[in-house]
């Protein structure tokens, strides 16, 4: 049992870190992308489209994404269970979340500091390199341990259809064989995956933070 | 000649879908090497017009040329290469918040593609001048105000602008930080040729640096001139200046009780503050004159003086106009 549990949270992390990467890879360019259009009157129509999509796809729930996904999965993976599967699912369901935390964490960086940046003459690039994404990234540090949070009750949630890991293996031996120490270990993993990845972020965060 | 040139400017906001005009067909000249003070009361749109100089504020209509070039018709890069020439100093220093003293000033060269350390090497240089130099390493929040602004002027100053925009600089400091800022507007307009435009409410920072003052009500500009002119002329008739409006009270009070036929406000200017006009002009007539109230004040451009004389006597008009002819600017009130 200790060999399947070792699996199965090697697995949750693999499912984990590769769809929190990919996420925050695409998320974080979405986000500067929501941030630019909405900073632009040239750019209104195409902010209000990306905006209702983003809504959209946020208030999916996540097991119904799933189904709805299938055939995509299955072209892009070419199979819809497993860990690869999974990751491509959670991935699709995480990148409007990070997309919209991005958003709102460059929204904190003060209209003067940004006038500034301008009046000094800084290119869009520049802009966004050394100042805008500089300037407010102890939130994107925080933001992407919220990520990753929630990507562990994903992850967990995508164990009931097939994922694997430490959701499939909590329902295999809880749901159907009642072995409820199984249920316990899982969930211990679990939340002590969380507190790491919290603590970490919250620190790392604070050290960031001037 | 003149480096800014400002026309028919009119800029307004929108607020509930209706538009209402916050600067209302404003002109403006600058002249090259000069010192422009821009005041107003609070709300007159004194920064909205420092924002729409370098175009961070779009303006609905009007022109703007800056060293000949229009630059509400250049192109995005060109309007950046000129940005470049041209440093603000903002009203809340917007320093930025992450990156070190030296970073903030070496932020508009290392933008410009000159390498690190040069840049770095640049900052250093004006950190001792502004005496930041202790204070490289730290971050923004770790300054006190005075600090944070030095450093948001350093950062204006590291690319040898052509101009330096000032919101308000001395509005949060106590006046020996006051007079030391001024101080280093001073010397950066008169040893490096700095053209400055410098928005405040203060007018004694207006009296000391500034050559030209362009006063804002309500989005109108209602004077653009030489300081003393301002003074001379608008600034004591006009009845927004309490002070000057209060002096008049009592005159004109003290005139009706004591008896006299004439009150009249003169202004000195220049050398002549430091005449004994009265006693010149008064010699040999039979005129009695009273002073009522005086002041004097230095200028950037010298001493400034203004009196107010009440005089009796059958020879007052032949007084009078002796005076005339002596002071900067006469002004019989009754
Ligand atoms: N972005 C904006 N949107 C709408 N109204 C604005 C905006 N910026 C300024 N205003 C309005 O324009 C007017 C002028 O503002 P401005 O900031 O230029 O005044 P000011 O002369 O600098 O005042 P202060 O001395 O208080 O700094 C004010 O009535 C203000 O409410
Ligand atoms: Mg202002």
């Amino acid at each position: 049992m200790i060999s399947e549990l070792t699996r199965a949270t090697l697995e949750s992390l693999y499912m984990i870190f590769a769809s929190g990467l990919l996420s925050i890879l695409l998320g974080m360019p979405l986000g500067i992308i929501l941030y630019t259009c909405a900073g632009s009157k040239r750019l209104a129509s195409v902010y209000r489209v990306m905006d209702v999509s983003v809504n959209i796809f946020r208030s999916v729930p996540f097991i119904i994404l799933i189904l709805l996904l299938i055939p995509v999965t299955r072209r892009v993976t070419g199979t819809i269970i497993g860990p690869n599967a999974a990751i491509f699912n959670l991935t699709v369901a995480a990148v409007p979340f990070f997309g919209r935390l991005t958003e709102n964490a460059l929204n904190t960086l003060p209209r003067g500091v940004s006038d500034s940046a301008q009046a000094m003459g800084v290119t869009y690039r520049q802009f966004v390199f050394m100042v805008l994404v500089p300037e407010t990234l102890p939130d994107h540090i925080l933001n992407a341990s919220v990520l990753l949070i929630n990507l562990v009750t994903y992850t967990a949630i995508a164990g009931a259809v097939g994922a694997g890991g430490l959701g499939q293996l909590a329902i295999n031996y809880g749901y159907y064989r009642f072995q409820w120490n199984v249920v316990l270990y899982s969930v211990i993993i679990l939340v002590l995956i969380s507190q790491g990845i919290q603590l970490l972020g919250t620190s790392l965060s604070r050290m960031l933070r001037k | 000649m003149s480096l800014l040139e400002v026309k028919n400017l009119c800029v307004s906001f929108s607020a509930k879908g209706k538009e209402f005009a916050v600067l209302d067909n404003v002109e403006l000249s600058v002249e090259q090497g000069s010192i422009m003070g821009i005041a107003g009361v609070s709300g007159a749109g004194k920064t909205t017009l420092l924002r729409t100089l370098n175009l961070l504020q779009r303006p609905a209509s009007g022109k703007i040329a800056f060293d000949g070039v229009d630059i509400m018709s250049v192109s995005q890069e060109e309007l950046r290469v000129l940005r470049r020439r041209i440093g603000v100093i903002f009203q809340s220093y917007n320093l930025f918040r992450n990156k070190t003293v030296a970073r903030n000033i070496a932020f508009p060269v290392i933008i410009e593609g000159v390498n690190k350390k040069k840049a770095l090497e640049k900052a250093r240089e004006i950190a001792e001048e502004l005496e930041l130099i202790h204070r490289l390493g730290s971050y923004p929040s770790q300054l006190s105000g005075g600090e944070q602004q030095r450093v948001s002027i350093a950062r204006a100053l590291i690319t040898n602008p052509r101009m330096i925009l000032l919101d308000e600089p001395t509005s949060a400091l106590d006046p020996f930080l006051t007079s030391r800022i001024l101080r280093l507007v001073k010397r950066v307009n008169s040893v490096h040729g700095v053209t400055v435009i410098i928005v405040t409410h203060d007018m004694s920072v207006i009296k000391r640096v500034c050559d030209q003052i362009a006063y804002l009500e309500k989005g109108k500009m209602v004077f653009c001139g030489p300081t003393h002119d301002y003074f001379s002329e608008y600034y004591l008739s006009v009845s927004h200046d309490d002070h000057a409006a209060e002096q008049l009270e009592k005159a004109k009070k003290i005139l009706a009780e004591n008896g006299g036929n004439k009150l009249v406000r003169l202004v000195f200017w220049g050398e002549a503050a430091g005449e004994p006009i009265l006693w010149k002009c008064s010699k040999g007539l039979d005129v009695s004159v009273n002073i009522l109230y005086g002041e004097i004040e230095e200028f950037k451009h010298g001493p400034f003086g203004t009196l107010l004389v009440a005089t009796c006597g059958k020879d007052s008009a032949e007084f009078l106009r002796r005076l005339s002819g002596n002071v900067y600017k006469m002004e019989v009130l009754t």
